[in-house]
């Protein structure tokens, strides 16, 4: 079986250039024909790279007697729904390398020019237009069905689609540069790839959907509060609560509900109840972080990620305190991919600011300064480092090493 | 499944032989039939056939190629199916709904397609 995107796609362009050209024929079918074509026109308009075609239909596109059905059928919502699932499914094959699938998904399943997924992504058109080639021709290579995975396969397959979807809302959402409008469609985009997931009649264990679905709604609800005016970034504890989604945040503990009667607790089960306890606190002050450290404790049971590790750091210094966190992140520091973590040295250091030990918290910014991948962290730190060294200037705080070596 | 190619022979045709009200209603049924065979996912393949059809025939070792020579029964057209068995194609070929129209006869052919492909 042919994949759709490329080659189903043509035949009905194909088609209806066909149509357009020759007009309508003679004999008196042909207004067949053109109800067809108008129909199929205004749609294609309308859904541009939305959705895909099924092969198996399009090429009754080219028949008289079945043109007119067959676009009926392929716009029939049902069908739309099934083949944004089937489409899902492929994009996500765990041999097409997560880059790929994230911007395949957008490109073919979410509308995005290339363009747009380049400036989602911090990289250029050429970049992004490598990794849709490449997956397409992964796609082609490997024979990778247009279907949803039958049976038991489809269990492990849905993972993989719901990692990607997750992947896919990180971009648009912990990234601090870009354009904040395509950031927040992304975000958008992933929630409602998930929600076509938990709509579908073929996916039985829906717990985990619904789990990702809330906490991808729970974050989102605090999307637009978290710059301020000039686009910085700011924490938590910053944001002006009032300039939240409740409507978004309202849906998204919905979900949570429903995704609770279960007996297999996802990362994401515990990772929308860290981000409900955030949400359903009045202030910053009033956050329950003994209920969010238990939460991260049994997060870190099912994923020890460098990410997962640092937050329950977070958590812990909020109950316990910055010097017991201090020497909980100096322990992770002999893990190898800790190591050499940026966000590892800014948290240090920001536990560090806690303290008011500025010299202490400029050795560790300059750390993650040396190590941090782009551009706008290392900015971002940056000022940091210039507010610690303008607090050590006041001259409370003893100089640290590293404050002398820079030699201001 | 099999595959079945059903050979759709009418009297008169629908373009000259209905009222408009009559062809409006034979449209509608008609699309809804093979829509309905399109969602069920046994339509392989289905084209009416036009006007100006040729038959080559071969008698004492020459070729001829005349006419199709069309009483008053044409051949309207093929639906290439697939289904479980013959009854299963049979029953799927009676509730065409040009029956309802002309005069119509439906054969019904097995297809010695390759399984599996």
């Amino acid at each position: 079986m042919d994949l759709a995107e490329d080659v189903v796609q043509d035949s009905l362009i194909e088609a209806i250039k066909h149509w357009t050209y020759k007009g309508i024929p003679d004999n008196p079918s042909g207004w067949l024909f053109r109800v067809a074509k108008n129909k199929a026109l205004n749609i294609i308009n309308r859904e541009k790279y939305k959705r895909q075609y099924s092969s198996d239909v399009a090429h009754l596109l080219q028949s008289e007697w079945t043109a007119g059905p067959a676009v009926n059928h392929l716009f029939s919502e049902k069908e739309i729904l099934d083949d944004q699932l089937r489409m899902m499914f492929t994009c996500c094959h765990p041999s097409i390398s997560p880059d790929s699938q994230v911007a395949l998904i957008l490109k073919t399943l979410c509308g995005f020019s290339i363009p747009e997924i380049a400036k989602a992504f911090l990289t250029n058109d050429e970049n992004i237009n490598k990794r849709l080639v490449r997956a397409r021709q992964k796609i082609r290579e490997s024979k990778i069905p247009f279907e949803i995975p039958p049976g038991k396969s489809s269990k492990s397959r849905l993972q993989t689609v719901l990692e990607t979807i997750y992947l896919l809302f990180n971009e648009g959402y912990s990234a601090s540069t870009g354009t904040d409008l395509i950031r927040y469609e992304v975000c958008e985009e992933a929630i409602r790839l998930a929600e076509i997931i938990a709509a579908h009649e073929l996916i039985e264990e829906k717990s985990t959907i619904y789990a990702l679905l809330a906490l991808m709604q729970l974050n989102s609800s605090r999307f637009n509060a978290r710059q301020d005016t000039e686009g910085n970034i700011l924490t938590l504890e910053q944001q002006n609560r009032s300039l939240w989604d409740f409507a978004l945040m309202k849906e998204g503990f919905i979900n949570l509900d429903k995704s609770l009667p279960t007996n297999q607790i996802s990362i994401y089960h515990i990772l929308a109840t860290i981000s409900s306890y955030h949400c359903s606190a009045p202030g910053y002050g009033s956050t329950d972080w003994k209920s969010i450290l238990t939460l991260y404790d049994r997060l870190v049971e099912i994923d020890n990620s460098p990410v997962a590790l640092l937050n329950r750091a977070v958590a812990l210094s909020k109950v316990e305190g910055a010097k017991i966190a201090i020497e909980e992140l100096q322990k992770l520091q002999n893990i190898p991919s800790l190591k050499t973590y940026h966000l590892l040295y800014a948290v240090m250091a920001e536990f560090y600011i806690g303290m008011d030990q500025f010299g202490q918290a400029a050795d560790q910014l300059q750390k993650a300064i040396e190590l941090a991948p782009l551009d706008a962290e290392r900015i971002f730190l940056q000022k940091k480092l210039a507010n610690c060294n303008e607090k050590i200037f006041k001259g409370n705080v003893p100089f640290s090493n590293s404050h002398l070596s820079l030699g201001h | 499944m099999k595959d079945f190619l059903l050979i759709l022979k009418t009297e008169g045709s629908v373009w000259t032989d209905l009222s408009p009200e009559q062809l409006q209603k034979h449209i509608e049924n008609g699309g809804a039939y093979i829509g309905n065979l399109i969602k069920e996912g046994i339509l392989k393949n289905a084209n009416p056939i036009g006007k100006g059809s040729r038959l080559i025939s071969e008698s004492n070792g020459v070729l001829k190629d005349g006419p199709f020579n069309e009483s008053k029964e044409v051949v309207a057209g093929y639906f290439h199916i697939v289904a479980k068995d013959m009854d299963e194609a049979v029953a799927i070929a009676k509730a065409n709904p040009i029956f309802n129209d002309l005069p119509t006869k439906i054969e019904v052919h097995p297809m010695m397609a390759v399984q599996g492909i």
